[in-house]
């Protein structure tokens, strides 16, 4: 099966006002096929540099970035790639911005018609096919771009935060549509978020990352089956563990108050 | 009222009534004073007169073709000028190279107001119908390629990313995204070109040897010291230069059905 | 070709290693002397395509002088004197001009998008006037005014007048009701309103319309001068094309444009002061 990725000691750097910045140091992972992997991280820790680097989007890194074998050089049919902005077209219908990702497709028109359609029915937009993106809410974009990404029928969807510009209820929604997607494409999803409670809602393994450099901090196996729900008690143990995780990377927060002098009174006695 | 962030009670009604007061107040101070003597009629002719004046040439059909031969004229400027702009636009803002080269002498070109151009022209090309459209072109290309250029230049990172994950080629990207992006400011450059175009028309006629057409009108007007004539012309150009804009700014909406970018 | 494309902020990482040695030094000079270089293209190509042809004398020399008359021109219009004086004049028209219709334009501007009574009133009247182009209202004028420096200080002066109002008035409008609201607040009285809040807000749109303003009292100097004037650069135009000097054209059109860059930089540049708070690239 196909979708394996394998990422070997990889590290990027930037320059930014004269001073190198480490965005990433060392990483190495390596993703199964169908599998779903978070990455979670404050900010600053390099999660969407990596989602980047793993689209081809940003060249010059050290290490070695593997599909299925074969080093990737710049980006590719095969992995799809939905934003944290929907990016769709301004100009074109929903239909048409679904159909950009079949521009390069090798496949006739006929079968691009199907495909755009099946795309569109997996996502739940039948019936917006021709409104153009300005009319669509935040939530619907986002599922035409999320269309768009898996139209090729890629082996990798990297997401790069996707639901980070929904409200809450919106974004709850989309995780649990996006998890159906997933069990219905068996296709290897890569995630990157902030938000703990979506990465382990999804994801089979959940990587925390460590900000400057960044850098692997932790590795969790998420075992529940799907469908999950989010009150699910192992859910719930394994987001505790990864918050802790994460907050562990900071130095323990200083209290408002003076060392020799606690915030609460002490009783006269 | 700005300052106080509750909302007014005018309503458009009374609006409306209120913008027609300073034009009616305006007309009858024109109409008294023309007729107390105190002014040259020849300065301050009643407005009768202007009617007269207006009526006679419509009906005579002098007005007309001077409409006609100035409106062609502007057309003809404004074609040529969009085309060539248009094309021009294209080059600089979609070749690296032709940016390079030629954008800096551009601006620089487009620094010297346009009137200015009229001497050179008119030693070029004489004083002629091609003069005349050759200025018109020129008045109509320089906002074409500033603003085609500039919408390109505008067209959104992200989306260019887009496609470039989706393997976009050269091709691909001008058709597919640079020219649908730039759109809004490409539409915007040809209805600028339209209003310049007219003032360019206007322009050509006053100072390249007065002949048929509006400016020609208000010309000789002047030069007869026939103030209604004068009138008459002034008031045919801003109507004409009103419907232009009016018209062009109903043509952008209907050509970009999804909301500006 | 995605090399093109991608304007990656990610260096090479060998870029990275050397630390600011001799050669990122270089590197740099090279960077900045390209463009000039890439803009020397075109007079390169240009300069000897017109020196072979005013040689050869493929065009007559009316139409087609040589560079050195040209610049043989531009450097004894300069020794005499002669362009200083035009172009001193044209400056003082255009700023007693612009300054002129500025602050009328300004003030009323400023009248109508404060109070909405107000826009009413004037709005129509105003449109219809605005619908008139400078350059139309030159023989009117005339008749009125003869040919003197009250007529071309009137046209200019209109000139700038017209985007002036037509900006101040949006701008002012447009300050969001938001931030006039916090005023209320904070118990701002109308002037204070007006001072901390509506004006600085306003200002970007004022300066768009000083600097519209400033293009066509230039536009509006040029044709005035063309028509009726014995001094000027618009004069010079108009001398040079009677006598078929070429030469004096063209360099008047390259004076006209230099000043006008010069005088636009101006107001760009105390733009940029006022507004130190906007973030984005105006």
């Amino acid at each position: 099966m196909t979708g394996h990725l394998d990422v070997q000691r990889v590290s990027k750097s930037f320059r930014v006002d004269g001073a190198v910045v480490e965005a990433l140091s060392d990483i190495s992972l390596s993703v199964q096929p169908g599998e779903f992997v978070s990455i979670v991280g404050p900010s600053g820790c390099g999660k969407s540099t990596l989602l980047r680097l793993l689209a081809g989007l940003e060249r010059g890194f050290d290490g070695d970035i593997l599909q299925d074998g074969k080093p990737i050089v710049g980006t590719s049919l095969d992995r799809g790639i939905v934003f944290q902005e929907p990016r769709l077209f301004p100009w074109a219908t929903v239909r048409q911005n679904i159909g950009i990702g079949l521009q390069n497709a090798p496949i006739n028109t006929r079968q691009k018609e199907e495909t755009i359609a099946a795309h569109i029915a997996l996502v739940g937009l039948q019936g917006f096919e021709r409104a153009y993106p300005h009319q669509l809410s935040g939530g619907m974009a986002q599922r035409a771009a999320i269309a768009r990404g898996l139209v090729n029928r890629p082996q990798i969807l990297l997401l790069d935060e996707p639901f980070g510009a929904l409200d809450a209820l919106t974004r709850g929604k989309m995780q649990i549509e996006l998890q159906q997607i997933w069990s219905h494409e068996k296709i290897t999803m890569v995630l990157v978020t902030h938000d703990v409670d979506e990465a382990v809602f999804l994801g089979d393994r959940v990587i925390v990352l460590a900000p400057r450099p960044g850098r692997i901090s932790r590795i969790f196996e998420v075992a529940a089956k799907r469908p999950r729900s989010r009150t699910d008690d192992d859910l719930i143990h394994i987001r505790n563990e990864v918050l802790l995780a994460l907050e562990g990377q900071d130095r323990a927060p200083q209290p408002v108050g003076r060392p020799d002098r606690p915030l609460i009174a002490k009783p006269a006695a | 009222m700005t300052l106080n962030s509750a909302g007014s009670e005018t309503t458009p009604r009374l609006a409306f009534f209120r913008g027609l007061v300073l034009p009616v107040v305006f007309l009858m101070l024109w109409e008294l004073s023309s007729h107390s003597g105190l002014f040259n009629p020849q300065f301050l002719p009643p407005l009768e007169k202007v009617g007269a004046t207006a009526w006679r040439e419509l009906t005579n059909g002098e007005l007309l073709s001077d409409l006609m031969v100035s409106l062609r004229r502007d057309l003809t400027g404004f074609a040529i000028g969009t085309g060539l702009g248009v094309a021009v636009g294209l080059l600089l803002g979609l070749s690296r190279i032709a940016d390079r080269i030629f954008t800096r002498w551009f601006n620089g070109l487009k620094q010297i107001a346009l009137l200015a151009w009229i001497p050179l022209i008119s030693i070029w090309f004489g004083f002629d119908e091609s003069a005349k459209v050759v200025f018109v072109a020129l008045a109509a290309a320089i906002p074409v390629i500033l603003n085609i250029v500039e919408g390109i230049r505008l067209t959104s990172r992200k989306i260019i990313e887009v496609g470039e994950v989706f393997r976009f080629n050269r091709r691909q990207l001008i058709f597919l995204i640079y020219l649908p992006s730039a759109m809004p400011s490409i539409l915007t450059g040809i209805h600028l070109a339209l209003i310049y175009s007219w003032l360019a028309t206007i322009g050509a006629e006053y100072f390249m040897a007065a002949g048929p057409g509006i400016g020609g009108l208000v010309i000789a007007g002047r030069e007869r010291f026939e103030m209604d004539l004068v009138l008459l012309g002034i008031v045919v150009l801003g109507a004409v230069g009103f419907t232009i804009d009016r018209l062009a700014t109903w043509l952008e909406y209907r050509v970009i059905p999804w909301r500006r970018l | 070709m995605s090399s093109e494309l991608a304007i990656s902020r990610s260096i090479e990482q060998s870029d990275l290693a050397a630390p600011n040695t001799g050669a990122q030094l270089l590197r740099r000079t090279w960077r900045a002397v390209v463009p000039i270089l890439w803009g020397l293209v075109l007079p390169a190509v240009v300069l000897p395509v017109w020196f072979s042809g005013a040689y050869w004398g493929w065009l007559p020399e009316q139409i087609l002088p040589t560079p050195a008359e040209v610049w043989g021109t531009l450097l004894e219009m300069l020794r005499s004197g002669e362009l200083k004086m035009h172009t001193g004049i044209s400056l003082l028209r255009v700023i007693c001009g612009f300054a002129a219709g500025t602050v009328v334009g300004v003030a009323l501007g400023a009248a109508m998008g404060l109070s909405s009574r107000i826009d009413d009133y004037v709005r129509p009247f105003f449109t219809a006037i605005a619908q008139v182009p400078a350059l139309a209202w030159i023989p009117l004028a005339m008749l009125l005014l003869g040919i003197g420096e009250a007529l071309k200080i009137v046209v200019i002066a209109k000139a700038a007048f017209v985007p002036v109002v037509m900006n101040t008035s949006a701008g002012i409008r447009n300050v969001p009701k938001e931030f006039v609201e916090v005023g209320d607040t904070f118990q701002f009285s109308a002037w204070q309103k007006l001072r901390l809040v509506v004006l600085p807000g306003s200002i970007p749109s004022i300066f768009t319309g000083l600097r519209y303003g400033l293009t066509h009292a230039w536009i509006a100097l040029v044709s005035v001068e063309l028509v009726a004037s014995s001094e000027g650069l618009g004069y010079l135009l108009v001398w040079g094309r009677q006598m078929f000097w070429l030469d004096t054209v063209l360099v008047s059109m390259i004076v006209i444009g230099l000043v006008g860059f010069v005088t636009d930089k101006v107001l760009a540049v105390v733009e940029q002061h006022l507004q130190r708070w906007r973030i984005d690239d105006a």
